[in-house]
């Protein structure tokens, strides 16, 4: 994978490569993540999308280590690049701009990776925030343990300003979550996320809990944030269409693999993957023609047993021989598009003798899966 | 609203006036509360207020609202989970009102609900024969063990669960997120309803699932000639999956009418701002969106339009009473007094071009 499309500028932040988590349960192993490679860029928006299984979720654990057991890394490295300034304490005082693998961090510098130069949000913000606690003190407790130097006046002072930039008045600092509506609690969380300045924020369905409008706004804000700050987002949700206004970059996940890889316009232009143009072909739109639409037969497989070769292929209304044995890799589309990565064979010159699927071609295919599906079940 | 209007709202847009299998008069539910003053009037949550619609055969309507908005307060009314506060529901004309056992069941015989959540909504201790075969058994369809299995067998088939002898003896435990909605679904056909409820029934299934389930459910709309009270926070499957569109605010109905009229050219603020707010692939990170504050308390809720605290053009008689209804003809109607209501014509012109539809905003 490269990174060629955002120029030579463009520095990578995080490089993960060939990570993979497994799931050790009694009843035998499942392999949640096989052989990652993503590259986040400085200030990029990174999505991650997949449906329940597909391992989105697990891949921002992994990157924070936060996995517990029965999950475990495998294999893999998540090159992170601090900023040269902030070099010293990660990995040891070397002036030169070293990755850090933060798969090999001891807990002390993992202390200082977190919340420093990387924060997550999880989805449910109504769990993250102490009950007990008033707001302020929920922040000032993060700068406490990573600040110890502030005193409480500059805290509080912190604590008031962070309200104010994701659009809370600094009259709710002394309010209790419950006080708080849902949207209110989220914004409070990403406020704490964003208290020591990262580099890097990982926000795991930040909006899937809460309502349209307030959704809405609360991306809005972020999108606002982002080009003020600079930081970089990792934003993992299952809803196809959010990425396809918020990100820089999409990754398409499913069964624990990347399956496609695409800028957002081209995602949104032109889907490469079955699987990219069935999603992205499953929600119906306010605008536009009112028709029936086709959805993706059958269902996510059971990660237990995941079918072989390209785990989509049961589904696949273009599956040909090779895809009940071969497991597709992720490569390049097209040649002059090094930004972009599918992983199916009908990609592979070597093993498919037609040409790429158009869009016609898989809205023709599917239309006649789904032909074949009501008249074999008989609705 | 008297109960004339509510019908000339609703069926005006019908060639063919056929009579709506059930009807809601003015309803309203209002739930006490805890706490208030010691001799002072009880707090009630003001939860839905002055509703009316109707449900035709092979018809959906959809409620479209936020939450806290009402709209699950509403079916559960007609599901006669709920006593409404005021208002009455017209079952074929009849006004169903008899609180007896016998009655209800009567009732629900003819008007199902399909539940959000399929993974709390079946008893997890049943497998999909004893949750099908007690609706069959209770309602009289089934009198013996072997027409019982007959019917669940076809149930399944309908609601596209095949084999279906494989899943007649399953648990839900053994079942994904989008096989159980469909044997909720199923279980919901098996008192041979004329009208389902359907509360949000795929905002808890994969997204790959959710369009197949609402396919379903159009089929038996089409098929089965069922009518459909359709809940949903999107508008865009609103659109997809009814021909009619109520939308909903803190329990008010705000606008109402054909789907595409209301999602095209909406004329309520609120629904204005519900459209800006769904995610659009088409629309670039620069879309302005203005949204000003949060739901208002339901127990103390704002006076007149409850939308004017947030509204971009409140005025001042936004505070002082709910509009009345203007109808833009072919069945499209709002409450606003950015319509004529309450001010005068020239002024309404103003306002009216100052108010730009999402559309036209891109």
């Amino acid at each position: 994978m490269s990174n060629g499309a955002f120029g030579a500028a463009a520095q990578p932040l995080l490089e993960i490569k060939h990570v993979s988590v497994d799931y050790r349960a009694e009843n035998g192993t499942v392999h949640a993540l096989t052989d990652i490679s993503l590259t986040l860029e400085r200030g990029q928006i990174l999505g991650l999308a997949g449906e329940s299984g597909s391992g989105k979720s697990t891949l921002g654990y992994a990157i924070t280590r936060l996995l517990k057991p029965p999950a475990e890394i495998i294999s893999g490295e998540a090159l992170y690049y601090p900023r040269s300034s902030r070099q010293g304490t990660l990995n040891g005082g070397s002036p030169a701009p070293v990755a850090v693998d933060v798969f090999k961090l001891t807990p002390g510098q993992l202390r200082t990776l977190r919340w420093k130069e990387l924060a997550i949000v999880f989805q449910s913000a109504m769990n993250a925030l102490n009950p007990v606690i008033d707001i302020e003190a929920q922040i000032t407790d993060v700068l406490r343990t990573h600040q110890p130097g502030l005193s409480g006046r500059a805290q509080r002072a912190r604590a008031a300003e962070l309200l104010r930039l994701v659009g809370i008045a600094p009259d709710r600092l002394h309010s209790f979550p419950h006080e708080l509506s849902g949207g209110m609690r989220q914004r409070a969380i990403i406020a704490i996320a964003l208290a020591l300045g990262p580099e890097l924020i990982i926000m795991d369905e930040p909006t899937t809990a809460l309502d349209v409008v307030v959704q809405r706004e609360i991306l809005m804000q972020l999108i606002g944030l982002r080009n003020d700050l600079g930081f970089s987002v990792i934003f993992i949700t299952h809803d196809l269409s959010l990425l396809l206004e918020l990100a820089d970059k999409v990754a398409i996940m499913y069964a624990g693999r990347v399956v496609e890889l695409a800028t957002r316009e081209e995602l949104k232009q032109h889907p490469r993957h079955p699987y990219s143009y069935g999603m992205l072909n499953s929600f119906p739109t306010i605008h536009g023609e009112r028709r029936r639409m086709v959805g993706i037969p059958g269902a996510p497989p059971d990660l237990r047993a995941v079918p072989s070769g390209c785990s989509f292929h049961p589904r696949c209304p273009l599956a040909f021989a090779p895809c009940d044995r071969v497991i597709p890799a992720l490569r390049q589309p097209t040649p002059e598009r090094p930004d972009l990565a599918v992983a199916c064979h009908r990609y592979d010159p070597a093993l498919s003798a037609v040409p790429p699927p158009t869009d016609e071609e898989f809205a023709a295919s599917y239309a006649a899966a789904y032909q074949a599906e009501r008249e074999g079940k008989g609705v | 609203m008297t109960q004339s209007q509510a019908e000339q709202t609703l069926t005006a847009n019908h060639a063919d006036p056929r009579t709506p299998i059930l009807e809601a008069v003015g309803l309203r539910k209002y739930f006490p509360v805890r706490g208030g003053k010691l001799f002072g009037p009880r707090p009630v949550v003001h939860a839905v207020e002055e509703t009316s619609f109707a449900l035709y055969p092979g018809r959906a309507l959809a409620l479209v609202g936020e939450s806290g908005s009402g709209k699950t307060t509403v079916a559960r009314m007609l599901a006669r989970l709920y006593q409404p506060t005021a208002g009455t529901l017209l079952y074929r004309g009849e006004p169903a009102k008899s609180e007896s056992r016998s009655a209800l069941l009567a009732y629900r015989r003819h008007v199902q609900m399909i539940f959000q959540d399929p993974f709390s909504s079946l008893n997890s201790n049943h497998n999909v024969h004893y949750t099908l075969g007690r609706p069959l058994r209770l309602h009289g369809h089934a009198r013996n063990r072997r027409k019982e299995r007959e019917q669940i067998l076809a149930l399944l088939n309908t609601v596209s669960l095949s084999p279906a002898e494989q899943f007649i003896e399953k648990y839900p435990h053994q079942l994904s997120g989008g096989q159980r909605q469909r044997v909720a679904i199923a279980r919901a056909l098996a008192t041979r309803p004329e009208v389902l409820l359907a509360d949000e029934p795929v905002s808890m299934l994969d997204v790959s699932i959710r369009l197949d389930v609402l396919n379903l459910l159009l089929d038996l709309k089409d098929q089965e000639r069922l009518a459909f009270l359709f809940i949903t926070h999107d508008i865009a499957s609103a659109r997809y999956f009814a021909e009619e569109t109520l939308v909903m605010y803190a329990g008010q109905t705000v606008e109402g009418g054909p789907s595409d009229e209301v999602i095209q050219r909406p004329r309520h603020p609120y629904t204005q701002l519900l459209i800006s707010a769904a995610p659009d692939p088409n629309r670039t990170q620069e879309t302005s969106f203005q949204a000003r504050g949060d739901i208002p308390s339901l127990i103390t809720p704002p006076t007149g339009c409850r939308f004017h605290p947030r509204c971009p053009h409140a005025m001042p008689v936004c505070r002082e009473r709910f509009p009345g209804r203007t109808s833009f003809g072919a069945g499209h109607w709002t409450h606003c007094f950015l319509y004529g209501e309450g001010v005068s014509a020239s002024d309404a012109a103003a306002t009216q071009t100052a108010t730009l539809s999402p559309a036209d905003r891109k």
